[in-house]
């Protein structure tokens, strides 16, 4: 039976430890709620797909030593050699990793000379192999073509004719148009880049970037002093393929310094502020609410000692050891509920600012509830042990005059 | 209304044994006033407790208005107490936190009586002590003899057959003591059987018999008007 008018009148008259414990259960809803977003949030930029066949490709710079270098006959004698090793399914050359924190960008326009409105990509120089090396998936159009692959230096200024973008940039600069067949200037030139394919999705360099996702893809080769080659392995077979690939490229030219490293260490590296920001707030809302129930199991006992004549004289009056502990419990969920109102509110007006000033995501009902139900559930399991201990007070506590 | 056999309560330590009722035998017929008294340590208010079922005998048959309570469970314990039993504290163990009026509702809520059934009997109870103008109050803003019957008042707004009383006007002066022991024996009158610890021989001449208990056995049974003191007043 609750006993809810004369508890929350025993509870009005000793309010202040009431209302700091309340204060106390608002402060961690605000600042849990708003971590769980954030956490949400960093979570589901972590786990959203890239689109790439990540823990299958292994990353290679070979750098030639020697100035005057052919690079562009380096290419293809290294790309026939890769592709023909064992485990190997396929791969490409491209003038950035995808992933790395490391690539280039550039505007691209719809109409030529065009100086405002246009839709800003990540950019690649690759070959018709990357499609299938990074395990992309063509959604629209065709692939390039060895015909339309153009090596030149770094100096020469060539027209590119053909491009494979992502469907996310076709979205953007094409929003409900079939973009194949359609023209991308780049930069306000007057030249026109032919849409021929588009590719369901690629990350690009940066996983931070607002853009990311928008991506270019050019058939063209520089003549530059290094280059970067992917090699996609068999799955499974990632680290077999790795353990050979510098002694192969070394002796097929021994002139270049060739590093290697896999793709997921380059994710892993570009995710580690998000990973390392997770595990920071997960741990402050564990402590936070570790240190909250402390304070509840503290509040709760100090109250049973100083009421343990009160609760002797309930139980002579007929009280049994659930309606003692039960009184405990009711009474620590009505501060319980008190702080999660206080909190709620708090909550929201913390995200409001947040979203304001640091562009963190909203906080919507569905995770506000769920951490006001886990600061309730904290409450009560700190407030068990203190009430079930209360319900043992012996009745004849009420005729011990000490 | 109460009978206790051979009633046996041992407190143990690790190392001592203290024996608080011994062979405990005793008879309160319903309707009954009857003082207990007794030097102190003497075992009066191990009595009271296994009386008012607050403690349980470790050996002996006590019989509750003809129910032997001597093995039951706390819960079983816990509903006798609250529908046949009305304690009176000396200390009036009111609780300090609750109006006058929701001192009174605790053991009706305990009894499961609805809001207006608990109301009827609080406004009843409080008008009856003399106290319906100070519902509102808290036990603090009253006098100690005000206290002791709002105290009263609770243990009979659930009508119980059987009061305990404990050194009732213990903490009051002569004046608020006669007053209490007043309604006290109004109480009696309307036939709710009361057992009364006190120290006061003056108090203890007013019950229909007095039981003297010394080294946890009952040693004297006779009505007052036979005991020595008595006849001698």
């Amino acid at each position: 039976m609750l006993e809810l008018k004369p508890m929350l009148s025993a509870l009005w008259r000793n309010k202040v430890p009431a209302l700091l414990i309340a204060l106390q259960l608002a402060l961690t809803l605000a600042i849990i709620s708003n971590t769980v977003v954030i956490v949400k949030d960093r979570i589901a930029k972590i786990e959203r797909p890239t689109g790439i066949a990540v823990e299958e490709i292994i990353a290679i710079n070979v750098m030639a030593i020697p100035n005057n270098y052919d690079m562009i006959g380096a290419v293809s004698s290294d790309l026939e050699l890769l592709r023909k090793l064992p485990f190997v399914k396929d791969a490409t050359i491209t003038n950035q990793v995808p992933l790395s924190r490391s690539g280039s960008a550039g505007t691209f326009y719809t109409q030529p000379n065009q100086e405002v409105g246009g839709e800003v990509s990540n950019r690649y120089n690759t070959d018709p192999n990357f499609i299938n090396t990074l395990g992309l998936k063509l959604v629209a159009g065709r692939n390039f073509t060895n015909a339309e692959m153009q090596y030149f230096d770094p100096s020469e200024i060539r027209d590119i004719n053909v491009a494979v973008i992502t469907q996310q940039f076709a979205d953007k600069i094409y929003p409900d148009q079939d973009p194949i067949g359609k023209p991308l200037y780049d930069g306000n030139t007057s030249h026109p880049i032919e849409i021929i394919g588009v590719i369901e999705r690629h990350l690009g360099a940066w996983v931070d970037w607002s853009k990311a996702g928008n991506v270019a893809f050019f058939p063209i080769v520089r003549n530059t002093q290094d280059v970067n080659y992917l090699v996609r392995a068999e799955p499974g077979k990632r680290d077999d393929v790795l353990k050979t690939l510098v002694d192969k490229l070394s002796e097929r030219d021994p002139q270049r310094v060739i590093k290697t490293r896999v793709l997921s260490e380059y994710v892993a590296r570009s995710y580690a502020g998000d990973n390392l920001m997770v595990k920071v707030l997960s741990i402050v809302a564990a402590t936070l609410s570790f240190i909250v129930a402390l304070g509840i199991v503290g509040l709760t006992i100090f109250w049973i000692n100083q009421r343990a004549k009160q609760i002797g004289v309930r139980r002579a009056l007929g009280a049994s050891r659930s309606n003692i502990s039960r009184y405990f419990l009711i009474e620590n969920s009505l501060i319980a509920v008190t702080g999660i109102a206080l909190g709620s509110a708090a909550a929201l007006i913390v995200n409001q600012y947040m979203v304001r000033d640091y562009s963190q995501p909203v906080l919507t009902l569905l995770p506000l509830l769920i951490c006001a139900l886990l600061v309730l559930v904290v409450s009560l399991a700190a407030a068990l042990a203190p009430a079930l201990r209360a319900a043992n007070i012996s009745p004849a506590t009420a005729t011990r005059s000490v | 209304m109460l009978k206790m056999h051979n009633v046996r309560k041992s407190f143990r330590t690790d190392t001592i044994e203290t024996h608080a009722l011994r062979d405990f035998s005793l008879e309160v017929k319903e309707g009954e006033f009857v003082s207990v008294t007794g030097p102190s340590g003497s075992g009066k208010t191990t009595f009271l407790n296994i009386a008012g079922l607050l403690e349980t005998p470790t050996g002996g048959q006590y019989l509750l208005d003809g129910e032997d309570v001597s093995n039951l469970n706390d819960r079983q314990r816990s509903r006798l107490r609250n529908e046949k039993i009305g304690f009176i504290f000396q200390g009036f163990n009111l609780i300090p936190d609750l109006s006058l009026f929701d001192n009174i509702d605790v053991p009706l809520r305990y009894r499961g009586f609805s809001a207006k059934e608990r109301r009827k009997r609080i406004e009843k109870v409080l008008e009856q002590v003399g106290l319906s103008a100070r519902a509102k109050h808290l036990p603090a803003q009253l006098s100690g003899g005000q206290q002791q019957r709002i105290a009263i008042a609770r243990a009979l707004a659930g009508e119980p057959r059987f009061l305990l009383a404990d050194e009732p006007t213990g903490n009051l002066d002569s004046l608020m003591a006669r007053q209490v022991m007043e309604l006290l024996e109004f109480i009696n009158e309307w036939g709710t059987t009361i057992v009364m610890v006190t120290h006061d021989p003056e108090l203890a001449r007013r019950a229909h018999r007095n039981i003297q208990i010394v080294d946890g056995q009952v040693c004297d049974l006779r009505p007052v008007t036979e005991q020595p003191e008595a006849a001698t007043a």
